[in-house]
């Protein structure tokens, strides 16, 4: 059976405009336009036990509008949701015990304290046996290298420490379903490749169900085989990633190096679409079906060839096609 | 601190206006000004015990979406709340009955000082019950900013309204006696005029038992609104800010 059931699930939001000023504030006070925003539409989807899927989407899409009912904050508007097979919304303890959602730019630390201290509030909350404590504490701290840092307050870590921590804390109980929110987010790339790494063993060797959901696409091609694209509530692609780029990466690029004096960009015009150009390096964007026959009558030329790279088009390109069509 | 002396500043108001009030005369609503004057500190000494700020919190996290943090995890909100709530105002509690014992002090003299074991043991019940009928009131208005973002409004109003019927003011006996019985069905009396009233040996000892009685009613009651309103309102709340 799949961990997470999605039927069509959607989500409306109620809100008012209110005109600017002091009149405007009068006015609204007799009478509000009431207005309603559809975060989510009629959406569906199930992920398997294991797994580890991006979730894609600008801001508004609806991400984390799903992963707040998937946890059980919000109730849905329509359809259903079950996790584990259980309903999120009923909040069963049971239930609660066996995911954690950690979010980016939400903390659940304390602040004032060590993170340890938050670390043992969980152990309570959760129930965790002392013994189970150790072992997954020592477990974490060790994968995280975070050993000297535990007894800080908080709130002078760095960000990159206390998202280390955060995840710690989450993960103290074993969740069979973990939900990330923007991991990442505001890290620099040494303390993003340290937690996508983390995420990625830690996906490997518990078997942990994972959805994560992230604006770089660094992490989600690193980490993720199958994405869900969300864009406006709606579910535009769900399936392999791979197959996403060979669906919509019409094209290939040809990084093509010379030696010698360089060449002209007219000479290299011929053979396809130019993205590039300097006469040492140039990119040069060719129909998919026709990159290896670009890259022969390139190498056949006279002109002076020392490397060719045959590329796919970036992800980010893709992506940004997508939510622009 | 500000507060806090507020606080006193509005018990010696209070003793001041009756003071002028009694000029001669020797008895209003059933009380001398001896009577009044004690009746005015120990209701205060009361109301400092039971009182609460617990509405602003519970508005606060629900406002700013950090109840979605309690909503994931395997506990209880409402339990998490209420531990926290009486460590929290132990200490400002403590405050507060110290600078209403002070005032007593003040008025030594005036203070007519009562003990009856049996009398005392129901004061006692009675404003632990009251205390726990203010944490769970103070918690419902709370659950209000599920529906409207600003609840300080309507806290004020209830807590003009509580004061009022509670005998915060003046003693409701100098009511018509629709009033009185209004607010002895209430839950509001019990936190001020029924447990001073006691002390004063001017209510009757089963009056105060019937009291205890009411006083366990209405915290079933309050109990049953909050799980139905509690339930309604997670199922509008936005967990805005996350």
């Amino acid at each position: 059976m799949a961990d997470i059931e999605v039927k069509n699930l959607s989500r409306t939001y109620e809100y008012y405009r209110k005109q600017q000023g002091l009149l405007g504030s009068l006015k609204s006070l007799f009478y509000r336009e009431k207005l309603f925003a559809e975060a989510v539409k009629n959406i569906s989807f199930s992920i398997e036990s294991g797994e580890l899927i991006g979730f894609l989407g600008p801001n508004g899409a609806g991400k984390t509008t799903t992963l707040k009912m998937l946890s059980g904050i919000l109730h849905p508007t329509g359809g259903q949701v079950k996790v584990l097979g259980h309903i999120p919304t009923e909040r069963e303890k049971k239930y609660q015990k066996q995911f954690a959602l950690v979010m980016g730019h939400k903390n659940q630390l304390i602040q004032d304290l060590p993170a340890i201290e938050t670390f043992i509030v969980n152990k309570e909350i959760y129930e965790i046996s002392d013994k189970e404590f150790e072992e997954n504490l020592n477990e974490l701290v060790e994968l995280f290298g975070i050993k000297d840092i535990l007894d800080i307050q908080v709130r002078k870590l760095s960000l990159g420490q206390r998202m280390k921590c955060e995840l710690v804390a989450a993960l103290l109980h074993k969740p069979k379903v973990l939900f990330l929110d923007e991991p990442t987010i505001g890290l620099d790339v040494v303390a993003q490749k340290n937690i996508r790494d983390f995420i990625k063993k830690y996906n490997r060797e518990k078997k942990t169900t994972i959805i994560l959901t992230s604006h770089y696409m660094e992490d989600i091609k690193e980490l993720c085989e199958r994405v869900i694209i969300i864009n406006l509530g709606k579910i535009i692609y769900d399936g392999k990633l791979d197959d996403l780029i060979k669906k919509y990466a019409t094209h290939k690029l040809l990084k093509v190096v010379f030696n010698g004096n360089g060449v002209q960009q007219e000479e290299v015009e011929r053979f396809g679409e130019i993205d590039e150009f300097n006469p040492y390096i140039c990119t040069i964007k060719t129909k998919r079906n026709e990159a290896k026959n670009t890259a022969i009558a390139l190498l056949s030329s006279n002109l002076p060839v020392d490397d060719i790279i045959i590329d796919e088009i970036d992800v980010d390109d893709v992506i940004r096609q997508i939510f622009n069509s | 601190m500000a507060y806090r002396i507020g606080e006193i500043g509005e018990t010696l108001v209070l003793i001041l206006m009756w003071s002028a009030i009694y000029d001669g005369q020797k008895v209003i609503g059933g009380l001398t000004l001896q009577e009044m004057i004690t009746y005015i500190l120990i209701g205060n000494f009361f109301n400092a015990i039971i009182r609460n700020f617990l509405s602003s919190v519970v508005a606060r996290d629900i406002k700013d979406g950090r109840l979605s943090m309690f909503l994931v995890k395997p506990m209880s909100y409402f339990n998490y709340i209420l531990s926290q709530e009486i460590g929290r105002i132990s200490l400002a509690t403590m405050m507060s009955v110290l600078s209403s014992a002070l005032v007593i002090v003040f008025f030594i003299d005036t203070f007519i000082w009562s003990f009856d074991i049996a009398y005392f043991l129901v004061i006692i019940a009675m404003v632990i019950l009251a205390f726990i009928t203010e944490l769970l009131l103070s918690y419902l208005i709370g659950l209000i900013a599920f529906w409207t973002d600003e609840v300080d409004g309507i806290y004020a109003t209830i807590d003009r309204i509580k004061k009022f019927f509670s005998g915060g003011y003046f003693p409701i006996n100098i009511l018509p006696l629709m009033f009185v019985q209004i607010s002895f069905a209430l839950p509001f009396s019990y936190s001020f005029f029924v447990p001073a009233q006691l002390y004063l040996k001017k209510l009757d000892l089963s009056v105060g038992l019937k009291g205890l009685l009411i006083q366990i009613v209405w915290i079933a009651i309050l109990y049953g609104i909050i799980k139905v309103v509690w339930n309604r309102g997670l199922k509008r709340y936005e967990g805005v800010g996350i």
